[in-house]
């Protein structure tokens, strides 16, 4: 009998997201950007094929949606992740 | 490859039963005994005159007058349907039941067995032996699903990913229980193809509709989950043929005689029963059938019968027969009792006993837990994961 594979949790969801040319958030997913409440870089994983460079943005929308989001520096492209500290 | 047969209108055909020729007029399956005053299956005819399966029985007869209802009879759906699965099993497959009249397996093993795709098919078709069977293949399910409602009675039909799924309608995830309310809303926003869903991205799909959106633009992409097939039990049945159509207090001591049945078998080795099915032929035509999931597995005749009893006032005419079905077990009975109660081990036992609850009543991949992999890491993806909760 097949069983239910294992699911990783806050797998990053990709968003649209209008940014200014510094690369600060100006619209998510069509929500303005009201505030930034932080940015942070993450770079991990230097040592394998696969490294991550991310730039962090923790945002709060027009509409009051407290947002986490990300720029992957690699590709270039946006993504949006549940906040799980 | 997945495989999807889809025999339709598998509830109607059965109901009807020698009457084929019902099928050619307007005709719909009545609404069940106890149940919600809407309308079944209905035959081509019926739909052309605007008549949908599940509108209320109102609307379907100021549609069409002259509709024709046929009881519903799911004893009899759920035995050809039974015949079916092993007739496919007796091929070698492994089908997993989506509803009655609808399986997927996976053929990539029968593909060697029969030479190829078209003895895989040919192979189907003999046993299956359902004039109107419709056959879809696809990587996953839910492409397979689609090819198959597309598909003609004597050619299979492929989809295969995400490229051909973006032209077809959204309508399509009404083949899903937990996508199933998702069309009617996604065309009032001018979302009128799967393509469309893909277009506006997973994030504001999941905002607007929660997880089926996200399952909507997970199935519309061409990703589905693994599938599962069904497990062969061992059948624990009991039916007593009335000498007369009996209601009442005397149907009452019928159960009790089914039960006394039922828990002396020795196919049921000391297990509790978990999942009770009682089913009844009634004087009047058609059948009526009721699921009961115990709040507590149990073989003491004395709480089944309490459990059970109740659904007899159901009944909406005199039976027939009535019979008793033991869908799924639970443990053992524990024989001793323990000399100091412990009241953690005691909380564990009950929230073991709440989750096999869960897991017989809504499939035991409802149940997960959350795992830590690694919670240091910096990647909110690589700290937990869901995994299957063994009970």
């Amino acid at each position: 009998m097949s069983r239910t594979a294992p699911r990783r949790l806050a797998m990053p969801i990709p968003a649209t997201v209008q940014a200014e040319h510094s690369g600060y958030p100006r619209v998510v997913d069509g929500a303005l950007v009201e505030a930034v409440r932080e940015s942070w870089l993450v770079e991990d994983r230097w040592w394998s094929p696969a490294p991550v460079r991310r730039r962090y943005w923790e945002v709060v929308t027009r509409g009051g949606h407290n947002l986490v989001l990300f720029r992957d520096l690699r590709t270039g492209a946006w993504y949006r992740q549940a906040a799980m500290s | 490859m997945v495989m999807d047969v889809l025999m339709s209108r598998l509830e109607l055909v059965v109901a009807v039963g020698d009457r084929r020729t019902l099928l050619r007029v307007p005709v719909a399956l009545a609404p069940e005994p106890g149940g919600p005053d809407r309308i079944g299956a209905c035959s081509p005819a019926a739909e052309a005159q605007g008549v949908q399966p599940g509108i209320p029985l109102a609307e379907a007869l100021a549609r069409c007058p002259q509709l024709v209802l046929v009881p519903p009879d799911p004893v009899a759906v759920d035995r050809s349907w039974e015949a079916l699965l092993i007739a496919l099993e007796g091929i070698g497959a492994a089908p997993e039941p989506l509803a009655p009249g609808e399986a997927c397996f996976e053929i990539a093993g029968l593909r060697r067995l029969y030479r190829g795709l078209d003895g895989v098919i040919a192979a189907v078709r003999r046993a299956v032996g359902w004039p109107g069977l419709r056959i879809g293949l696809g990587p996953v399910r839910f492409c397979a699903q689609a090819a198959a409602r597309r598909a003609g009675p004597r050619r299979a039909n492929h989809v295969h990913g995400q490229t051909e799924l973006a032209a077809l309608p959204v309508e399509l995830l009404l083949c899903r229980d937990r996508t199933e309310r998702l069309p009617a809303p996604l065309r009032r926003l001018g979302l009128t193809t799967l393509g469309d869903l893909v277009r506006v991205g997973r994030g504001p799909l999941g905002e607007r509709f929660g997880t089926s959106g996200i399952l909507a633009f997970d199935l519309a992409s061409g990703l589905d989950t693994p599938l599962t097939p069904r497990v062969a039990g061992s059948e624990l049945r009991e039916r007593f043929e009335l000498p007369e159509s009996l209601s009442g207090q005397l149907l009452d001591r019928v159960l009790g005689l089914l039960l006394d049945r039922l828990l002396a078998r020795p196919e049921r080795e000391g297990r509790t029963l978990r999942t009770v099915v009682l089913e009844a032929a009634l004087v009047e035509g058609g059948t009526w059938r009721t699921r009961v999931v115990l709040r507590e597995a149990t073989a003491d005749r004395e709480r089944l019968h309490l459990a059970l009893a109740p659904h007899l006032g159901q009944l909406t005419a005199p039976a027939q027969t009535l019979g008793l079905f033991a869908e799924t077990f639970g443990g053992p009975p524990s024989q001793a009792l323990p000399l100091l109660e412990d009241g953690e081990e005691r909380r564990k036992a009950r929230l073991r006993e709440g989750l096999r609850q869960v897991s017989a009543g809504s499939g035991e991949h409802a149940l997960l837990r959350v795992v830590e992999v690694d919670p240091a890491s910096r990647l909110p993806e690589r700290r937990m994961a869901l995994a299957p909760r063994e009970i």
